[in-house]
């Protein structure tokens, strides 16, 4: 582009526009995180109902491989901000909105791990004992407390990011995927916790890992271009 | 002609330069260069005039040991772009 070009009013405006166009054609998200904490929730979601339904054991807590995604999740940020030429206007909002929300789901597990532990010590200082009783056999059987339908309240959660992402970048795949994830919300309020964990596999499936392989493949598209 | 243009803006290099700076929060040097094709020289020429008039803070720092020039447009320099896009629209519709 040469600096002397002498430009018409509306030469200058063309030039506006396309330079803004190539802008914006330069921010497209590779999708890389949406298809990997897509396919880990999938997994762990759909991996838990099995062992459920089907009455097996995996030998361990699948949801631990949540965690494990972390790791894979900091090289790919590290990765991406090193890449990075520009920074787009509302990178900063989005980046703050899916941070909050990890905090978020991290706050959530460690309020399901130790909410239910606290309350039976609680009721055990008070020198009280929660007790259930079969209603066939007529026995009693300590009760410790637990956070009923939890996964519901994870689903809720799965869907504030995605929504928000969706409705502010006019994204088609991750607006449904957001919608649907409060569908299953409801759902899960009367489905026993296995059939919740299942749609927490799904929800894995249509909040990101669907709408991170629609971004992938436009992404590719657009580097090959 | 253009007498109410700003003769900072009204170049195709510098105009296109704020039209990128403009749809982004900030711009790496290579970002500007890949998306007008022009010629570093040309451009780092024309990035200092913008920043002279102080319509863009340029911050020259290091990353991975290669030096990085990052560019972002100032207050003063939305104004001056948004005067110059209205000036132009004035003009088209006379």
């Amino acid at each position: 582009m040469e600096e002397q070009a002498q430009l018409t009013e509306k030469e200058s405006l063309d030039l506006i526009a396309q330079m803004i166009r190539k802008a914006k054609s330069s921010f497209h998200e590779s999708g890389t995180s949406a298809i990997l904490w897509g396919s880990v929730v999938a997994l762990a979601g759909l991996i838990n109902f099995a062992e459920e339904n089907w009455n097996f054991s995996i030998g361990f807590d699948i949801w631990l491989i949540v965690l494990a995604a972390l790791i894979p999740q900091i090289f790919i940020s590290v990765k991406e901000r090193k890449n990075r030429k520009a920074i787009a206007h509302d990178s900063t909002f989005m980046n703050a909105i899916w941070l909050v929300y990890g905090i978020s789901i991290f706050a959530l597990l460690f309020y399901f791990n130790i909410v239910p532990w606290m309350t039976d010590r609680e009721i055990k200082e008070a020198g009280n004992e929660l007790l259930i009783r079969n209603i066939h056999t007529g026995s009693l059987e300590h009760f410790t407390p637990n956070i009923f339908s939890h996964f519901s309240l994870l689903l809720i959660l799965y869907a504030i990011p995605t929504l928000a992402t969706g409705l502010g970048f006019k994204f088609r795949p991750m607006l449904l995927g957001g919608i649907l994830c409060y569908v299953f919300f409801v759902t899960s309020c009367f489905t026993s916790t296995k059939w919740d964990m299942g749609l927490n596999g799904l929800a894995g499936i249509f909040n990101w890992l669907v709408p991170g392989l629609i971004l992938r493949g436009r992404y590719l598209k657009g580097k090959s271009c | 002609m253009f007498k109410d243009l700003d003769p900072i803006l009204h170049s195709q290099l510098r105009l296109a330069v704020m039209s990128l700076l403009i749809s982004v929060k900030e711009a790496e040097f290579t970002f500007l260069k890949e998306k007008t094709n022009a010629t570093a020289g040309n451009l780092s020429v024309q990035i200092q005039k913008l920043k002279e008039a102080g319509y863009i803070d340029v911050v020259k720092k290091f990353k991975d040991n290669y030096p990085q020039t990052i560019c972002k447009v100032t207050s003063a320099g939305v104004k001056a772009f948004e005067k110059y896009v209205k000036n132009l629209q004035t003009y088209l519709v006379k």
